[in-house]
């Protein structure tokens, strides 16, 4: 054991129970958003259209299109409401918790490890909030492209590069997936470093 | 004495994997939810669409904006073919005086031409230029009821759908019988279809041979809707 013996004996420290609920909330809405998602994709696959790979269906949640739409849309308002809870929680923690060029600083020049990971950590929140609004206003911009005909119409910067702005929009809207994936995983193992077992235990246990 | 630290680390792994597994297997015993799922939601997600439809036009496309291979087919039951000198419209239901339009008659009404983006369920999109009479100008000619409130749209080939009257009167619902400036093809819809910005594309049937307004709503709300499509479907 490469930890001290007397520190397994201390009794572990949960975090708040609001704060584990809200963060397993978090986890099973994006799974749910991200699984609905990829069935929904499967009706007519982003890349190569009609005839495109799609999905394993393993990965996908409704079992035909109508289902995943029901998962999808029926998960987005809980999506946003949760999103807009932890951007307000978060602003209120700003100074501790979000990004700002310091960190861009601290991660170029810093020789402190722990330092330079609560700066990367920063970065990883600040960054995964921008792209859960974004996997939002996407979203947004293709359920409801009439109403928010002056959203979707932000998109049309993909012309200038012969894709059509509903093109644009369904590639950025699926990108979020990859993009959310591999900032969970960051940090997943920024959060490893950091506390190891004992902290992954402290939010889920 | 066992090590807690190392027997937790186990059960977690455990967990982790069961859970892991689980989640997997429970996405397919999931997919018996997605209705429950969908029912509990989409009754206030169609109130709030219905709120925010408004009922402004939908700003439109530039013409040079059209591709006509975007706009994929798609038909539950073949193509029928139908033959223009015997078609004929019915319009009846709530309505003061039940129609039978011939294609003259239609063409003989104001003829609008909406380049729109036509939105499939299924996730493709594509920007077409419709053009025809609108279908408030033809239920204002049958001599709607205020008693209606919804229109049931029957389809030559047995495709069924039924809309709210608010999103059949809107400006830019039209009953289209010309595609990017050509007669309809008979693969979209020949000679009569619907045609609006404002609903998905399996709202806007094609062959459309009658329409019927209703106080109410039916059994069937509609070929895809009865499968388990939203009966909204805004955009």
């Amino acid at each position: 054991m490469p930890e001290a013996p007397a520190r397994a004996t201390i009794r572990l420290r949960h975090s708040p129970l609001w704060t584990r609920a809200f963060h397993s909330f978090n986890l099973l809405v994006l799974l749910v958003m991200a699984a609905s998602g990829l069935q929904i994709y499967n009706a007519n696959p982003v890349f190569g259209g009609r005839g495109g790979a799609t999905v394993p269906e393993l990965l996908t949640l409704g079992g035909w299109l109508a289902g995943g739409r029901d998962w999808h849309f029926g998960f987005m308002g809980l999506y946003a409401l949760n999103l807009g809870v932890w951007i307000a929680l978060l602003i209120g923690q700003r100074r501790r918790k979000l990004g700002n060029t310091g960190d861009l600083g601290t991660l170029k020049a810093s020789q402190n490890k722990a330092k330079r990971r609560l700066s990367a950590h920063r970065l990883v929140y600040t960054l995964m909030l921008i792209l859960l609004a974004f996997g939002l206003i996407t979203g947004l911009a293709m359920y409801k492209p009439a109403q928010f005909w002056w959203l979707s119409g932000l998109f049309s910067f993909g012309e200038a590069f012969g894709a059509t702005s509903w093109q644009t929009l369904r590639v950025a809207h699926f990108a979020t997936i990859p993009a959310i994936g591999l900032l969970m995983l960051t940090h997943v193992l920024l959060s490893w470093r950091i506390g190891g077992l004992r902290l992954l235990r402290s939010m889920f246990a | 004495m066992t090590d807690p630290a190392r027997l937790n680390r186990r059960q977690l792994l455990g967990l982790g994997v069961s859970g892991g597994s689980s989640l997997l297997l429970g996405g397919c015993a999931l997919n018996g939810f997605s209705e429950t799922v969908g029912n509990a939601t989409q009754p206030l997600n169609e109130r709030i669409e219905a709120l925010m439809q408004g009922k402004g036009p939908v700003p439109l496309f530039r013409r040079e904006q059209v591709d006509p291979k975007d706009l994929l087919v798609n038909s539950f039951n073949g193509v029928p073919r139908l033959d223009p000198a015997r078609y004929r419209l019915r319009v009846d239901g709530l309505v003061g005086r039940p129609l039978s339009l011939d294609l003259p008659a239609l063409a003989a009404l104001p003829q609008h031409e909406l380049v729109m983006r036509h939105v499939c369920v299924e996730g493709w999109a594509a920007i077409v230029a419709w053009s025809g009479v609108r279908l408030a100008d033809v239920l204002a000619l049958a001599g709607i009821s205020s008693l209606g409130g919804y229109l049931a749209i029957d389809s030559a080939d047995q495709y069924f759908e039924t809309w709210d009257i608010a999103s059949a009167l809107h400006p830019q619902t039209l009953l289209a019988t010309a595609m990017n400036g050509a007669p309809l093809p008979a693969a979209n819809g020949a000679p009569v279809r619907i045609a609006t910005p404002i609903k998905l594309g399996y709202k806007l049937s094609k062959w459309v041979t009658g329409l019927k307004v209703m106080a109410s709503l039916t059994e069937r709300r509609g070929t895809w809707e009865d499968q388990g499509y939203e009966w909204f479907a805004g955009l």
